[in-house]
């Protein structure tokens, strides 16, 4: 058996991030992933990252935890906000030291930052519109660099634990040469992205499908606040690929049929710069009320010249012309909310430690500490994934500092998983999981969307129930051992349906509105009730719900309004 | 409602087939449904064992390079309907990138090319400590390795790369696109280091300039121009013992004195020890008049012309 002395799952910028600090904290960290880590989707992340630099105006950490915490509609834990915002500016030194190209002010040389949703000031440093891409590509080369062992396209089945219920281990299918394997560890760090393939459509990669969330639920591990899912305002009509804030930060205007900046209703202040949760009930109250075109808004550019595109948003001018054959400097791009950012994730502690599972560390977006609360705010989620990463690796190396002892890893683990598959493989009819997948997406979306209502979430909660007893019956295609993606779909169809369960379950019983949870019967924030973190437990396959604290340190409740 | 047969290539090595070989889905699509998109539908409609490396369909994590019709393309780009009409015909066939080995179906052994990527040390590595904050860099210089650091690595030049049917271990269009991204990063401080390292057997010089880099990448890298810029830095940095440095540099000279190309002159120039052995070669060329009669060629008249010109184009590099 293979074992480290910790193992990352995923090898995105939260997982690589962790493991790079784990390394320098002295210890034998190796990285999973079921992707190769440039494929990571944090790489397709755009617009960029916030930190208060001041770089262009005065701007303070305070600053930024404020926005935050309002950006969250007050159920951030504030304490970890705090955490976020003042590491901030260290992290974005330290990936600059490390190579990360990122654009520069035209006299200083200094980063330069724009403007973005929710933010008093411009806070957001950039790559032109590649800042995902250009930090995913300075972390692996960090990770070349330091020699980290990386199991690339290795899917991870399962978490491992002791019989004292310590973290101690994953289960992997090694996708190349076709074998189940247990990779032991003293201490285990999640980081496989979200979970945006509930949804369709969706702005997330094929493979965001919530691995880490699901193993960690069937462990017994509590998951936290999962009935908010961010939908992004600006997301492409053929396919739902995101188009940047960024766009909107460099001066683009949404415009209804009617040609109307409407924002002016909705956000008299900050306009088509509110936070995402506002601008995407407008847009969804202007198409709902008829002042669409085809079920989309217009996102124009054209103002903004071509120069400015394309120096700033070369990426999005590419995309608009591949998938929906617009050029923005000639004409406005049709645009529309999609599913995003899933701000639930398994429930960590502001080390990243599971307060439920000794040796367990999450981090980055299947994880909620929570720094995002209810809506998270654009260029906040890079800097979570390399702040809570870098916190998670230190910790999980001062964890297995402490605990110094072997791993006692059970020796049937793999075996229990190999049995599990070869019964899946052995099934010869049945529903594929592309259907129950597809249904799955189509109902989240229609039922469990923008708005929401306790009749429609509770419709919704049948059609989860029906479709993940119809999974119990699940068929899958290939047989073979080597490189089987229609059984990885398969495993990845089953943490779907218990993820979507608990985002319906959740929403049900929030009977308010707050941040990107919006209900049409409970329109008002109810902070009496629901100044709280949702907890969901999967007991014997049905979800339970409880709650937790939130962290309040010196910002009291006040409405929101941009 | 458009229809269209995919002829995809086929090798699954857990089945008693074990050659590849090609098979054909029908599919009725959309007008712009992308190959991506009609290789899952056949993957989840009809058959579950295709294989293929997919993951953000929007062109930025670079999994999905294949061939369309026999051009590499990122499949999640690539509308079928466009396969079609830049290829003249109404048959897709999908097949692996090209210069190397399939694992199953579209799915390749990139060990390679990632062994390659490791190879030409693709992170930075600066002089002395690092500043408090970040370091001070003129815009401009950021600019210049801003389209090197779009390099997703889909290795759709790797598939096309003519070196590299011809030299395996050659290091490669991408891989150098990154050892360019480093070596003109004005905080690296391994400049003359890095111009030693992609020079020499397989490196920078190796490259046959056929420019189908250039042409298939899909984000506008430009990796024959990176290696372009490469060859310039290994001058700069006077790292030009090479003979792939020594023939461009046989290149240059010939031009400044001549104005033109002197043929004779470059092959000793280039390989002093190596050019007597082909000797026989340049005889049997010169008996079939493939040879200037006289080393001493004839001069162009306004060289001057010719200096501003090698004088303008070392300025643009």
């Amino acid at each position: 058996m293979r074992t480290h002395d910790v193992v990352v799952v995923g090898a995105g910028l939260a997982g690589m991030r962790a493991a790079i600090a784990a390394h320098e904290a002295g210890v034998d960290v190796a990285l999973v992933t079921k992707l190769h880590p440039v494929r990571s989707h944090s790489g397709a992340a755009q617009g960029g990252i916030n930190a208060a630099l001041g770089n262009e105006t005065e701007d303070s950490t305070d600053n930024h935890t404020f926005d935050t915490v309002k950006g969250a509609d007050y159920i951030g834990d504030q304490d970890a906000i705090e955490i976020l915002c003042q590491r901030a500016p260290l992290e974005i030194y330290q990936l600059e030291h490390w190579g990360a190209v990122f654009s520069r002010q035209e006299d200083s040389g200094k980063i330069a930052q724009r403007p973005f949703g929710g933010a008093g000031f411009p806070r957001t440093c950039y790559a032109a519109d590649l800042t995902g891409l250009v930090i995913l590509h300075t972390l692996y080369t960090v990770c070349v660099k330091y020699d980290i062992p990386t199991y690339e396209e290795w899917f991870v089945t399962d978490l491992v634990t002791d019989d004292d219920g310590h973290a101690v281990g994953v289960v992997a299918y090694d996708m190349i040469h076709g074998t189940i394997e247990t990779i032991g560890a003293k201490a285990v760090v999640m980081a496989t992205g979200g979970a945006g393939r509930v949804y369709r459509p969706s702005t997330n990669a094929h493979a965001s499908t919530g691995d880490a969330m699901g193993m960690a639920l069937r462990k017994g591990v509590p998951l936290k606040d999962m009935e908010f899912m961010q939908f992004h305002p600006t997301t492409l009509a053929a396919n739902g690929v995101l188009v940047t804030e960024g766009a909107r930060g460099e001066g683009g205007y949404l415009l209804n049929k009617d040609g109307d900046r409407f924002m002016t209703k909705y956000a008299p202040n900050k306009l088509e710069l509110a936070s995402r949760d506002v601008v995407s009930r407008a847009e969804a109250t202007e198409i709902m009320e008829g002042r669409g075109i085809d079920g989309c808004v217009m996102l124009d550019l054209r103002h903004l010249g071509r120069d400015r595109i394309m120096e700033r948003l070369p990426q999005i001018r590419e995309l608009a012309i591949a998938f929906a054959g617009t050029d923005p400097i000639v004409e406005p791009i049709p645009i529309r909310p999609g599913a995003h950012y899933h701000m639930g994730g398994v429930h960590v502690d502001n080390w990243g430690a599971a307060p439920h599972m000794p040796g367990l560390f999450a981090a980055g977006e299947c994880s909620c500490v929570s720094v995002h609360g209810a809506n998270r705010l654009g260029g906040n989620s890079l800097l979570e994934a390399v702040v809570f990463g870098a916190r998670a690796g230190e910790a999980s190396a001062a964890y297995v500092q402490e605990h110094s002892a072997a791993p006692k890893v059970p020796s049937n683990a793999a075996a229990d998983t190999q049995a599990r598959i070869e019964n899946l493989l052995s099934r010869d009819k049945g529903i594929r999981q592309f259907e129950i997948r597809d249904e799955l997406a189509g109902v989240m979306q229609e039922k469990v969307g923008v708005y929401r209502s306790g009749p429609v979430l509770g419709e919704a909660k049948r059609t989860v129930t029906e479709l993940r007893e119809r999974f119990q019956s699940v068929v899958v295609d290939d047989k073979g051992k080597t490189f089987n993606t229609d059984l990885i779909h398969t495993l990845e169809t089953g943490f779907l349906l218990d993820l979507a369960d608990c985002m319906v379950t959740g929403a049900i019983a929030r009977t308010e509105s707050r941040g990107a949870h919006s209900r049409t019967d409970f329109t008002e924030r109810d902070d009496e009730n629901w100044m709280k973190h949702t907890l969901s437990y999967l007991d014997d396959g049905e979800v339970r719900l409880d709650y937790s604290e939130v962290a309040m340190t010196k910002y009291e409740p006040q409405v929101r309004s941009y | 409602m458009p229809a269209t047969t995919f002829r995809i290539f086929r090798y699954q090595p857990d089945s008693s087939e074990t050659e590849s070989y090609h098979q054909d889905f029908q599919l009725e699509h959309g007008e712009k449904t992308t190959l991506l998109d009609a290789i899952l539908r056949i993957q989840n409609e009809q058959d579950g064992t295709v294989a293929v490396r997919y993951s953000c369909r929007s062109a930025i994590c670079g999994s999905c390079a294949c061939k369309a019709n026999g051009k590499t393309v990122l499949a999640c780009m690539m509308q079928v309907e466009h396969v079609k009409t830049d290829s003249g015909q109404e048959i897709v066939q999908v097949d692996p990138i090209g210069n190397f080995t399939p694992i199953k179906d579209l799915v390749v052994d990139m060990t390679p090319f990632w062994d390659k990527f490791k190879a030409v040390k693709p992170f930075l590595i600066p002089d002395g400590p690092a500043p408090e904050k970040e370091r001070l860099v003129p815009k401009a210089a950021m600019e210049k390795i801003a389209k090197e650091s779009k390099c997703i690595l889909c290795a759709a030049c790797y598939s096309e790369c003519n070196s590299l049917a011809a030299d395996p271990e050659f290091v490669g269009p991408a891989a150098f696109a990154w050892g360019y991204r480093f070596a003109a990063d004005e905080r690296d401080g391994q400049r003359k280091n890095r111009a030693k390292l992609y020079s020499g057997e397989h490196g920078v010089w190796d490259c046959t300039r056929c420019m189908f880099c250039n042409e298939r990448c899909p984000k506008g890298v430009d990796p024959r121009d990176a290696i372009e810029k490469l060859g310039s830095i290994a001058f700069q940095e006077k790292v030009t013992s090479d003979k792939g440095a020594r023939h461009a540099k046989a290149f240059l000279i010939s031009l400044r004195t001549g104005g033109k190309l002197n043929e004779i002159l470059i092959a000793p120039y280039t390989d002093p020890i190596g050019a007597p052995f082909n000797a026989p070669l340049a005889l049997r060329m010169a008996q079939k008049g493939k040879l200037p009669k006289s080393p001493l060629t004839h001069r162009v008249k306004d060289r001057d012309q010719v200096k501003k010109l090698i004088k303008n184009v070392k300025e643009t590099i």
